[in-house]
């Protein structure tokens, strides 16, 4: 091995033996997915919010249900979580209510049974992929030290053949087993960070899309009197 | 969509291209920074080497030269230029080191003074360039001196390592060498030497005897005991082969 060996970042990823490229390759496939899902979930997420303020603005501000309702149905291209949640509830409310055997409370039930269908798949919608982003975070750094161990190994074998065993002989092989570890460490900080930020907002949505269908059920229940 | 379908989320296909094209974006944006920042050379700094030699003499006469600036420093196939004449001073003392080469005839420098009105553009020029040159020749024959003196120096210090080198070699043998008693005069060994680069010998073999088969295998056991061989200072000085010339009775 020469010792006066340039040590770019290119010399290193193309020194290094097949199985470290193979890691490095995954790593990297690995790496631009879950940049992709963070973009992505980070975009649907903030629409999420503001499209749930927006309604929120809209039904506060004491505008007839029904208006709400229809504006909602005409427009559902652009209606956002809590608007579909809301049209759910209400369509289903609409509906029982013609009917004269059910009194109040069944009403009242079955449109709350309507708006919580509507409200789980918002939030596995919302939830989608990010098990994923937390799968690379957890386990890319160890496909990345997989990595690095076998660019040891290698390293050390080929010591093996050498009179004089010297730190020079090994460190540039080490050095580019380690670029595996580098790049697993890459792709897994980003993962786990937005793991973790988008669970929560994603639980900060759910906590109000909650609280919006209890209130939502009581304006419904006060309406039946 | 029928009354009672289920309410779904619509799919979001708004931001599939720009999270990819990011995600790609963030992708180069550290490849460009691992390519560009993370660069460890192993480069082997340079030595630096200060040699204090006299001045050069040669810029003193470049001052006087300096003022009336020249069009260009070649000389120009163009006619020189004419707003020259006006402004230009007689050239009182053009060099020192052409006055002094031009004292014995006297004629060409009181040529220019009398006549300043009217300096011959062409002359001016000859002499300029005569000044241009010898100017260099001065130069480069100082830089030239001064590269003799670094490969003198340095073949001269090489020299004085490999005389070092062989010197340890043969003392550390010499210690080695019993000497018979029965030997006499001035005899002198040659031998041939092989050594690995660790300073192990590998052979020794005789070249030039001495005369006393006996001297001979004194100084062959001697070679042979003091066997990991000094090594040389600068480490390019090792040869594998040395010939070793041995007076044990002299030293």
């Amino acid at each position: 091995m020469n010792v006066t060996q340039d040590l770019s970042i290119i010399e290193l990823i193309l020194h290094a033996s097949l199985v470290v490229k193979l890691v490095m390759l995954l790593l990297t496939l690995v790496s631009l997915t879950s940049w992709y899902w963070i973009f992505r979930k980070a975009f649907a997420i903030r629409d999420a919010r503001s499209k749930t303020d927006k309604f929120e603005r809209d039904f506060w501000s004491g505008g007839d249900l029904n208006a709400l309702y229809q504006s909602a149905v005409n427009d559902r291209h652009h209606s956002g979580a809590q608007e579909r949640i809301f049209e759910a509830g209400y369509r289903e409310y609409s509906k029982l209510r013609g009917q004269k055997v059910l009194d109040s409370t069944a009403v009242v039930d079955g449109a709350r049974r309507a708006m919580r269908a509507t409200y789980q798949r918002e939030i596995d919608d919302l939830e989608a992929h990010l098990a994923f982003l937390a799968s690379v975070g957890s386990v890319s750094p160890y496909v990345g030290l997989f990595g690095t161990v076998w660019g040891i190994m290698h390293a050390f074998r080929g010591l093996a053949n050498m009179s004089t065993a010297t730190l020079s002989a090994v460190a540039p092989g080490i050095a580019e087993a380690l670029v595996a570890t580098a790049i697993g460490l890459f792709a897994a900080i980003p993962a786990v960070i937005a793991y973790n930020r988008f669970a929560h907002d994603v639980d900060r949505l759910a906590v109000r899309f909650e609280s919006f269908m209890e209130e939502f059920s009581n304006i419904l229940q006060r309406q039946m009197r | 969509m029928s009354k009672d379908s289920p309410l779904r989320p619509p799919a979001n296909k708004a931001g599939k291209r720009i999270s990819f094209a990011l995600a790609i974006a963030v992708h180069l944006v550290l490849a460009g920074f691992l390519f560009y920042g993370v660069r460890w050379q192993t480069k082997s700094t340079d030595a630096v080497e200060v040699e204090l030699v006299r001045a050069v003499p040669a810029p003193a006469p470049a001052a006087p030269i300096a003022v009336p600036p020249a069009p260009t420093p070649e000389p120009a196939p163009t006619p020189v230029p004419v707003p020259e004449p006006k402004p230009l001073p007689p050239p009182p003392k053009p060099d020192i080191a052409i006055k002094e080469k031009e004292k014995p005839k006297p004629p060409p420098k009181p040529e220019p003074v009398p006549a300043p009105a009217r300096v011959d553009p062409f002359q001016e020029q000859l002499k300029r360039e005569a000044e241009q040159l010898t100017q260099r020749k001065q130069v480069d024959s100082a830089a030239q001196e001064l590269a003799q003196m670094k490969a003198s120096q340095a073949a001269a210090s090489r020299n004085k390592a490999m005389a070092d080198y062989l010197g340890r070699i043969r003392g550390k043998i010499r210690g080695n060498i019993v000497v018979p008693p029965e030997v006499k005069g001035n005899p002198e060994a040659v031998f041939d030497v092989t050594q690995l680069p660790s300073g192990e010998i590998v052979t020794v073999r005789l070249k030039r005897s001495s005369g006393h088969t006996a001297l001979d295998a004194a100084i062959e056991r001697a070679i042979l005991k003091s066997n990991p061989l000094p090594k040389p200072e600068p480490a390019d000085l090792f040869s594998r082969s040395l010939e070793l010339r041995f007076k044990p009775l002299v030293d």
